[in-house]
């Protein structure tokens, strides 16, 4: 093992146990409420980074595969009476179909306009679930929704779902990392910077760009699953284009490729906005231009920035050591 | 010697435009053949035309005794041929190595959902594909700067790990388009070096190059094209004397200048 992945697998124990004490500090449901938010966000950038971070295609669509996901499992518990486990086993195979559809059009469609037809596919499944009165309730949206238990353990307060979430999501954080740094993330990555040469290289690139776009789409239908069942209650003015966005802002300021990047991301967009409060009318405008002022001074996300600063800091204090060191010497 | 590619036919039109009218070539196991012609003449369409790039118009393309024309590109990759591009085509944004590695992504067997689990196996896996990267590292001189990115290397450096990367998925053939372009003489130099090295490992090459040193030193064969259509053919020294080719690349007037020794 390579001391870069040592220091890597590092950080992430040391992320792993300070998330995992959080509710033993935190008792205030707000918190926790926004620390669940947090976790099922993370699970949407970890599959959004296959696709617009690693393949490099710009996918604002992701709140309908959510919402797809969502709604799946919330039905399926509601209708056929049935564990919300089936719901997520149903979201799983919802967004294996969905990663399918979706990857094909992305074979032919580049650039903006796949941007377009993703964010059309999302509004799509929006104002489907919205006209589906009968079954969906319409934009009075879903209540009651049943929350997850096993064994007989019900998972209803945000305390309980806290920890449910979080083996989930480390879960998906261990799948994608697996992924990302093996042969499989390889491809992606050199996907968005020479398809051609990709293909001379005897690869599949339509079989590996849906491949791609399916992972993205389960990581998304999970978590929409998991959020019906967290909130209790779904509407579909919820999955909006404006949460695709946020969901790409989370990948963009975590860094692109990056899969700490994406949990960072998650909760630094998540927990930003809440943050940002008590600003009342200008929270948004503020929110905005923090998110702006990111893209233009960290390019490559604010993880990045960070890693950067904390080895030029060690750098200088090294340097500035070694010439101590030298005037001692002398 | 038998043959390895063999175009029969070969006609390429875009809309109006005979890029490739109705070329013959035969080429032998292990050799480099060549092929020039001025500016435009349809040498990257014929390498287009072979690696499936572009659809034939007419004709067929046999490598390695089976026909190949038709097959989409990644599947003539993987029947045995490899190939770089006139205008480069890499992965700037990640290291030299793992542009190498990319090479081998279908050398490596293991499915995505057992790669995640079996620790083992995608290890191993990882770790051959690793070495075999940093054996062709060695070959083509780069083993220093496999952990640069490909972006912050010099144009030569560039060009000459795509050989690399062609390299990893074991061809037999490797097209090369012209890889002199662009390259300082010690890069040039060092290229040749590759090229002649590998090639008496038992790489065949299929080379378009318009520097006439690199041509007419390494080429055992040479294709002569001119406005798609094949005009000559022969070893160097036959094309060097050859009248059309002094003519499509001259002009009319030196023809009669008799022959013209060295550099055409
Ligand atoms: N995709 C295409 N669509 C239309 N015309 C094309 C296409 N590709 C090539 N051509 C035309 O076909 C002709 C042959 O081009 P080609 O690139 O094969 O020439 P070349 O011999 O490689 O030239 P060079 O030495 O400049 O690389 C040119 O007239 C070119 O404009
Ligand atoms: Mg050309």
């Amino acid at each position: 093992m390579t001391k870069k992945m040592k220091i890597r697998i590092a950080e992430i124990i040391i992320l792993l146990i300070a998330l995992l004490v959080v509710p033993l500090f935190v008792k205030n449901n707000y918190y926790l409420l926004v620390f669940n938010r947090i976790l099922i966000n993370a699970i949407v950038v970890l599959g959004l980074n296959f696709i617009t971070g690693l393949t490099g295609q710009m996918n604002l669509g992701m709140a309908g595969i959510f919402a797809l996901g969502a709604y799946a499992s919330a039905l399926i518990t509601r209708y056929a009476n049935i564990s919300p486990w089936v719901g997520l086993l149903l979201a799983i195979a919802v967004g294996w179909v969905i990663g399918q559809c979706l990857g094909y059009p992305s074979l032919r469609v580049k650039g903006v306009y796949l941007s377009l037809t993703t964010i059309g596919f999302a509004e799509v499944i929006r104002l489907m679930f919205s006209n589906l009165t009968d079954i969906t309730g319409g934009t009075q949206g879903m209540r009651n929704i049943e929350p997850y238990s096993l064994f007989g353990f019900k998972f209803d307060t945000q305390g309980k779902m806290y920890y449910l979430f979080f083996v989930i999501t480390a879960f998906g954080f261990f799948i994608a990392w697996r992924i990302v740094y093996s042969k499989w993330g390889r491809v992606f990555k050199s996907l968005r910077d020479n398809a051609e040469a990709v293909e001379m290289s005897g690869v599949d690139i339509a079989d590996v760009k849906i491949k791609a776009f399916t992972i993205c789409a389960i990581y998304g239908a999970v978590a929409g699953a998991l959020y019906a069942h967290f909130m209790g209650y779904i509407n579909p003015s919820t999955f909006t284009i404006d949460m695709s966005t946020n969901f790409v802002i989370m990948l963009l300021i975590g860094g692109l490729g990056s899969v700490i990047g994406n949990i960072f991301g998650a909760i630094i967009v998540t927990i930003l906005p809440e943050m940002l409060r008590f600003l009342d009318d200008y929270y948004l405008i503020t929110f905005s231009i923090i998110v702006l002022l990111g893209a233009i001074f960290f390019p490559n996300g604010w993880v990045d920035a960070v890693v950067r600063l904390g080895k030029k800091t060690i750098n200088i204090i090294s340097d500035k050591r070694a010439e101590n060191g030298k005037a001692v010497s002398r | 010697m038998s043959s390895i590619l063999k175009a029969s036919n070969v006609t390429k039109k875009f809309k109006g435009l005979v890029a490739v009218d109705d070329l013959d070539f035969d080429m032998k196991d292990n050799t480099i053949h060549s092929l020039i012609g001025p500016n435009g003449a349809g040498k990257t369409t014929t390498v287009n035309l072979i690696t499936g790039v572009h659809d034939l118009t007419s004709g067929s393309v046999e490598f390695d005794g089976k026909i190949i024309s038709g097959l989409p590109t990644y599947k003539i990759a993987r029947s045995g041929i490899g190939r770089t591009f006139q205008n480069i085509k890499i992965f700037s944004s990640m290291t030299v190595l793992e542009n190498i590695m990319v090479g081998g992504h279908e050398q490596a067997k293991l499915g995505l959902v057992r790669g995640v689990f079996d620790f083992k196996a995608s290890k191993a896996e990882e770790k051959k594909l690793r070495e075999k990267a940093e054996e062709i590292l060695n070959k083509i001189g780069m083993y220093e700067l496999k952990d640069k990115l490909m972006k912050n290397l010099p144009y030569g450096r560039q060009k000459i790990s795509e050989i690399g990367r062609a390299m990893m998925n074991d061809p037999i053939l490797i097209l090369l388009d012209e890889p002199a372009a662009g390259l300082n003489p010690s890069e040039r130099a060092e290229l040749i070096q590759v090229i002649t090295k590998t090639h008496r490992e038992g790489f065949s090459y299929f080379l378009i190059e318009h520097n006439m040193d690199v041509v007419m030193n390494i080429s055992d064969y040479i294709t002569v094209l001119n406005f798609g259509r094949k005009i000559a053919e022969g070893t160097p020294k036959e094309v060097q004397n050859n009248e059309e080719v002094i003519k499509a690349y001259l002009g009319n007037k030196y023809v009669t200048k008799k022959k013209v020794s060295g550099e055409v």
